[in-house]
Formats: structure tokens, sequence, C-alpha cells
């Protein structure tokens, strides 16, 4: 596919991404602080909805043999130290690489300085990648699948982890309803929660 | 449906799903994200610094493949997703989240970009040590059973944890 053809492409999946991100109202930093502090849990139900709907997905098109899989190395090293360093980030900038862009394209400011930072971050990692990958942090891993760990064909492990996924969701749901995590703003500002401390009157003036 | 303010996370999760489909079937890649910030940085700082394109990992990036410009025409359509979806239902934000004042202790605007700078900076320093981000190593490698992934996305919410109840004030 030409370059030209796989921007066009780009840009009306990332539309679709975009909106879908934004609807869901997971691209809040009221979500996404909420969710890592355990009190909302919509990033983890779209999280998980997605991951099902790929799994299931993937195990059609990859059952009848029409793509091949595309997992990444596994460096254990690497996915565990930039794994802790990425999630620290997601906290600080309420944000992850992904829905940054959806903070700027509904109209957070702050999202611009976390872009930038962004940017500084890929940069910086470049310039100190020949060197990082003679360390442990630059060795790599086999491509292991965990169907392939089982001896069970990819499918088969997909649709399981996509059942899987659907039980978690129904139990989480009832739990905790998405309705009740949205707030009055849909932006994840909710009402103190029950451990109450300061009161959490908050007078932010919508523009 | 396209003006309301909020779907369901389950209807989201399964739109964004399906975009596994044009990404394997037309791309030959799986949904990602991170990537592109070495591309668009890597051509940046090569106006001011073009040794940078001699490193390897940089010039991989900035190459004209489809796969490295399809990623960074995804995040572009993202903003303008997200701005249309926005437009559509009115659902126009402030400035900065409220919830940062009480997180942050702080109505200061300075601080809070402050704040977004280095969690940016330390957000693609580690997708881009681990490989992949929210996108990559969460969605779609989870999605293909990935064991690494699953270890990344482990530590990724571990880490997420940890700053948010020990850094951050109760939202």
């Amino acid at each position: 596919m030409s370059v030209i053809l796989a921007i066009i492409v780009g840009i009306a999946m990332g539309v679709v991404f975009g909106f879908a991100l934004e609807k869901s109202r997971v691209f809040e930093p009221g979500i996404i602080v909420g969710q890592m502090q355990l009190r909302n849990f919509i990033m983890l139900k779209v999280f998980l909805t997605a991951v099902a709907t790929g799994a299931v997905v993937l195990a059609v098109l990859n059952g009848f043999g029409y793509v091949k899989l595309q997992p990444k190395a596994a460096a254990y090293a690497a996915d565990i130290v930039g794994g802790l360093l990425l999630g620290a980030g997601i906290s600080l900038a309420g944000a992850c690489p992904g829905t940054t862009l959806a903070q700027i394209g509904a109209g957070y400011r702050d999202a611009f300085f976390t872009l930038v930072g962004g940017l500084f971050g890929a940069v910086a990692f470049s310039y100190v990648q020949p060197a990082l990958a003679k360390t442990f942090l630059g060795q790599s891993g086999p491509k292991i699948i965990f169907s392939n760990m089982l001896g069970v064909p990819y499918w088969a492990g997909a649709l399981v982890l996509a059942a899987a996924i659907v039980v978690t969701l129904i139990a989480l749901e009832a739990w905790s309803p998405w309705r009740g995590e949205m707030g009055k703003d849909v932006d994840g500002d909710l009402p103190a929660s029950p451990p109450p401390e300061k009161a959490s009157m908050h007078a932010q003036p919508a523009e | 449906m396209l003006t309301r303010q909020a779907w369901s996370p389950y209807l989201a999760g399964v739109v964004i799903g399906i975009l596994q489909i044009p990404a394997f079937l037309l791309i030959e890649t799986a949904l990602g994200a991170s990537s592109s910030y070495v591309t668009i940085g890597g051509i940046f700082v090569s106006w001011i610094d073009p040794s940078i394109l001699k490193i390897d990992y940089v010039a991989r990036h900035v190459a004209a493949t489809g796969k490295n410009w399809w990623q960074v025409a995804l995040v572009i359509g993202i903003a303008i997703g997200a701005f249309v979806s926005m437009k559509l239902s009115g659902a126009k934000r402030a400035a900065i989240s409220p919830i940062w004042q009480r997180a942050l202790g702080s109505a200061s605007p300075a601080k809070r970009y402050a704040v977004a700078f280095v969690g940016g900076f330390v957000l693609l320093l580690g997708a881009r040590i681990a490989d992949g981000c929210t996108s990559g190593h969460g969605l779609s490698g989870m999605a293909q059973l990935a064991v690494g992934s699953t270890v990344a996305v482990a530590a990724m919410f571990a880490g997420g944890i940890a700053i948010a109840m020990l850094l951050l004030r109760r939202i």
C-alpha cells in the first residue's frame, strides 16, 4: 500500500478511534486518574471490551487464515521497567499516548504540554537507545503467546479470553454501573468518595 | 446517537476493537500510538541536529513507510474525531479538567502544565522502553495473547496506581 493511501486509511481510522474515545469519556483525566485511584472503572471497561472485541475479530481473521498475528517480543525487563514508567506517566499526565490527542481535540489545554513532553521523551529515548540496547533493557525475547504455551490454537485461546472478559465485565458492571461513574459534566468528576477527605467543592467555571 | 454526550463504555470498546480489522487487513499491523512520537520527534529534531537520523532506531521510524505514516495519521485522526464528537454533543471542556485542582492540591495552571509536561515525558520514555503503550501492548498485545504485552500491561497499572495513590491526592 502506498504511503498516501496508508495516511488516508490512518486518518479515517483515527477519526473513528477519537470519536469512540470522546464518546466513552475514557480520555478524561478524571476517568483515567479515577481508574488509577480505583474509584472509577470506565477505563477498564472500555479497555477490556476493546481487547475482547479485538480477540474475537482476530480469532476469526487468523483462524481462517486471512491475517498473520503481530505479537511483540516478550522482553520482560523492558516490559516491566517501561510499563512502570508508562503507568507513572499515565497518572501524572492523566492520559496515555493516544488519549493525549483526544484531549487536545476536545479542548484541554494542558494536553499540549503532555504532547510536547511526550515528544521530548521519545527523542530522549531515541538518543539513548543505542546505548540502552547493550544493557538488560535492550534484550529482546521470543514472540510468545499464551495459546502456544498451552498448546492450543490461537483462535481457541482468543475466544476463551473474550469469554472470560465478558464474565468479568458483567460482574464489574453489576458492582459499579457505568452511568454512576460519569459525573454531572461527563468528566469523571464525582462527588467526594466514601473516605471523605476535605470537601470536594471546586468551582472551576466552564469557560 | 452522534450528538449524545456519552456512550456506554461497552459500545465504545466494541468500536475500538473493530478497528483491528482494517489495521491488520490493510496495514498489516496492530493498533498502536506511541511509535508516532518517535517519527514526529525525530523529524523535528533533525532540523536542528541532522545526525539524529543516523541512529538506526530513528531512521527506521522516520522512513517513508506505510506503517510509520499510517500511525502518525491515526493519532492526528484521533484529535479530529474527538473534536468533531465534542462539537456534535456540545461537551465543551474547560482549559484544565476540574479534577486537577484536587489531585494536585493547587489551582495553578503553571503547576498543572509542568506536571503534564513531566507526565508526557515519562509516558513516552516508558512506552519506548517497553516498545508499546496502552494501545500497542494493551489493546493489541493482550488481544493477541502476547505474554510480554500482558506483563507490560500489569506493570503499567502497577506504576499508575502507585503514583496516583502516593503522589496525587484523592480526586
